[in-house]
């Protein structure tokens, strides 16, 4: 945090230094208030009877290099964005989170670099994530923030280039991060450890892989257009973001295993509408042949998505998610009786509705995740109405649901909420 | 064969005048080009004010790029906003085409996406105003039947009626169109009843680089009694736009030169 602020600081000093010659960056943000109260009490959790209160600061700024240098004749653009929370959940004093920090270039007509921290995504699926293997944060997600706050930044050099046959993405990541997952103090989670949903009382820790040359992680990506149709392949080397495999079951120790993606999409118009189809492989090196039960086994994941404009303002899109544990058998045969175990296949079904009103000023939206295999889902309902071009009012309902403690969605059945943003942009 | 002569040499003449006169299906091509397809690329700053029928006003303001790639028909844009605040760096590339649904990308720089929209419907509101997508980007004049009901002084006024019903909300619509430039000066819609709704008019018409165009237009909505205002500035033509900038790169990094505030 303290580096975050001494390099904020040396930003605004590099900006005011360059004042008196260049035009002050404009700076835009916003102040937002958010309250997300709890539809059923979690005694587990810190606070039974709400999940978010928070006030919030974003700063943005996007500073083109000026003079004549090499920089600014590289087009080079300097971008910052940080938050400053007053998250009065655990009643902090104030924490600076820094989105943006980076340098973005272009040395070469075909070249685009960008280096520091930045927010990185691709793929193709609306809330679901396949080839996307960059930090989430999944808290967020659930308590009602802005959809902004799922994606979590990385420190990273990002490589684009352009050569006329494809286009390449080529993403270095020295430091890992890991995914924000509920850890119990907000938002209460299955813990094996404890042998149920827990909160507060879990004692499980998440190693992260140390700061090392054979822990930098790597991301490519290939993609062009055929006419209207785009395709991409997806390589990942890395490590998984959540702690799904056992360090050391003795002393509660999770980490994260390494992880290779391999994948594939396409993404056209289809029937009057936009399809896309995604797959990945999601090979886990350290339990190649599946048959070690304390590490998470290699996935096959597919991924198929329809989007429709029905007119009016009215969208609807819909998703099915296949997911398929490998070598299970092996799985299988090395389980011991006391543990728990997850199904060879999992399907999710998506719907999502988005309605406007108003000259678009009103937004009515509805998306829902649905396991069959699970026996869970997770219905996420909002509203936003645009007051003026500075004030905007978001309230919205998280209701997750399962009949099991230990699937993705019934594990955060306790964290049914309902939250409320007020937000000033600037 | 003295009647013969006379009858011919008056066919003559009638014909001779109905060269003079362009047919409505010239005049209506005419006046889509006039309107949308300019110079070879183009691009312009543009301010939007948007006024509700209680007085409130919200503000738009956005940087448009255009190639055209078949004259009169297929374009692309790009389109950079500016303002409001909160949507400030989101960037949007249309690829239109004639014939078939046109493709969409937006930008989320908040989290590094780009969406793909599905975007069939071209009668919706453009960015929350009271112009929709075709006032901006052009409706295809192959899917009206186009009648000229008046040729007066001045102005061809055109009527158009959509050869299927069913994806407008209008009946029909009529457009006033300046004889010297082929501007469209105002465009009146009407509903089943014959009502008139919504009208489109433009304020001012200035020569830019020798291309007349509209710099001012106003769009209002009768029923909601909401209207909007644009004001384009800034205007340039022919300045090379490379078709690279209307791609996903461009998106992701909006090229700086075309964009300056």
């Amino acid at each position: 945090m303290k580096r975050a602020l001494f390099l904020t600081a040396v930003i605004i000093a590099l900006a005011v230094s360059s004042a008196n010659a260049f035009e002050l960056p404009e700076w835009h943000g916003f102040v937002e208030q958010s309250f997300g109260v709890r539809l059923s009490q979690d005694d587990l959790t810190k606070h039974s009877g709400y999940n978010l209160l928070e006030q919030r600061v974003q700063l943005k700024t996007r500073y083109a290099i000026p003079g004549v240098n090499m920089l600014s004749r590289w087009n080079g653009v300097f971008n910052f964005k940080g938050d400053f929370v007053l998250d009065e959940y655990f009643q902090t004093t104030g924490s600076y989170d820094v989105r943006d920090l980076n340098l973005a270039f272009s040395p070469a007509s075909i070249l685009d670099i960008k280096v520091g921290r930045q927010v990185l995504t691709w793929g193709t699926g609306d809330y679901i994530f396949i080839n996307d293997l960059f930090p989430k944060d999944y808290v967020s997600f659930y308590i009602g923030r802005e959809d902004e706050y799922l994606k979590k930044p990385s420190d990273a050099l990002r490589l684009s280039l352009y050569p006329k046959e494809v286009n390449i993405d080529f993403v270095l990541i020295p430091y890992f991060t890991p995914n924000t997952m509920p850890d119990g103090d907000r938002v209460s989670f299955f813990d094996s450890f404890q042998g149920g949903i827990t909160g507060r009382d879990t004692d499980n820790n998440a190693v992260k892989p140390a700061l090392q040359a054979k822990n930098m992680q790597y991301a490519l990506r290939l993609y062009r257009t055929f006419g209207s149709t785009e395709g991409a392949f997806y390589y990942f080397n890395g490590f998984d973001p959540s702690p799904r495999s056992y360090l050391d079951e003795q002393n509660h120790q999770l980490f994260y295993e390494r992880l290779d993606a391999y994948g594939a999409s396409v993404r056209g118009p289809f029937m009057g509408g936009i399809g896309n189809v995604e797959m990945g492989y999601l090979h886990s090196r350290q339990d190649a042949e599946g048959d070690n039960r304390l590490i998470e086994n290699s996935m096959l994941k597919w991924l198929l998505g329809y989007e429709k404009d029905l007119g009016n303002d009215l969208k609807v899109g819909a998703q099915y998610l296949f997911e398929q544990k490998l070598n299970y058998s092996e799985y299988k045969a090395a389980l011991l009786s006391s543990d728990y175990f997850w199904d060879e296949y999992r399907h999710v079904l998506t719907q999502r509705i988005t309605k406007l009103y108003k000259n678009q000023t009103v937004m009515l939206g509805l998306f829902n995740f649905w396991s069959p295999s699970d026996k869970d889902g997770y219905l996420r309902l909002s509203a936003a109405y645009d007051i003026s071009d500075q004030w905007k009012l978001t309230v919205g309902f998280n209701l997750p649901w399962g009949e099991d403690d230990n699937t993705d969605f019934g594990m955060m059945k306790k964290n049914k909420n309902a939250f409320m943003r007020v937000r000033y942009s600037f | 064969m003295k009647k013969l002569f006379v009858f011919l040499a008056i066919l003559f003449l009638v014909s001779n005048a109905w060269a003079q006169e362009p047919s409505v299906d010239e005049i209506v091509a005419k006046a889509n080009s006039s309107s949308y397809y300019q110079g070879k690329d183009g691009l312009a700053k543009v301010n939007m004010v948007v006024t509700d029928a209680q007085g409130r006003t919200r503000q738009r303001q956005l940087t448009i790029l255009k190639l055209n790639i078949k004259d009169g028909a297929d374009q692309k844009y790009y389109v950079y906003f500016h303002k409001p605040n909160d949507v400030k760096g989101m960037s949007y590339i249309v690829w239109k085409h004639s014939g078939k649904d046109d493709d969409r990308w937006l930008y989320l720089p908040a989290m590094d996406l780009v969406r793909r929209i599905a975007a069939s419907d071209k009668r919706s509101s453009f960015a929350g105003t009271t112009f929709l997508y075709e006032d901006i980007s052009g409706r295809s004049i192959d899917l009206d039947a186009h009648e000229l009901l008046s040729s007066e002084p001045g102005f061809y006024t055109v009527k158009n009626t959509p050869k299927d019903a069913a994806p407008v909300e209008f009946f029909f619509y009529t457009v006033k169109i300046d004889k010297n430039n082929f501007i469209p000066m105002k465009a009146e819609y009407f509903d089943k009843t014959g009502k008139l709704y919504r009208i489109i008019e433009a304020l001012e018409v200035e020569d830019i680089q020798g291309y007349p165009t509209i710099t001012k237009m106003k769009a209002t909505d009768l029923n909601s009694n909401s209207s909007t205002v644009t004001e384009f500035s800034d205007i340039k033509y022919d300045v090379n736009l490379n078709e690279d900038i209307f791609t996903e790169r461009f998106l992701r990094t909006p090229p700086q030169q075309w964009l300056k505030e």
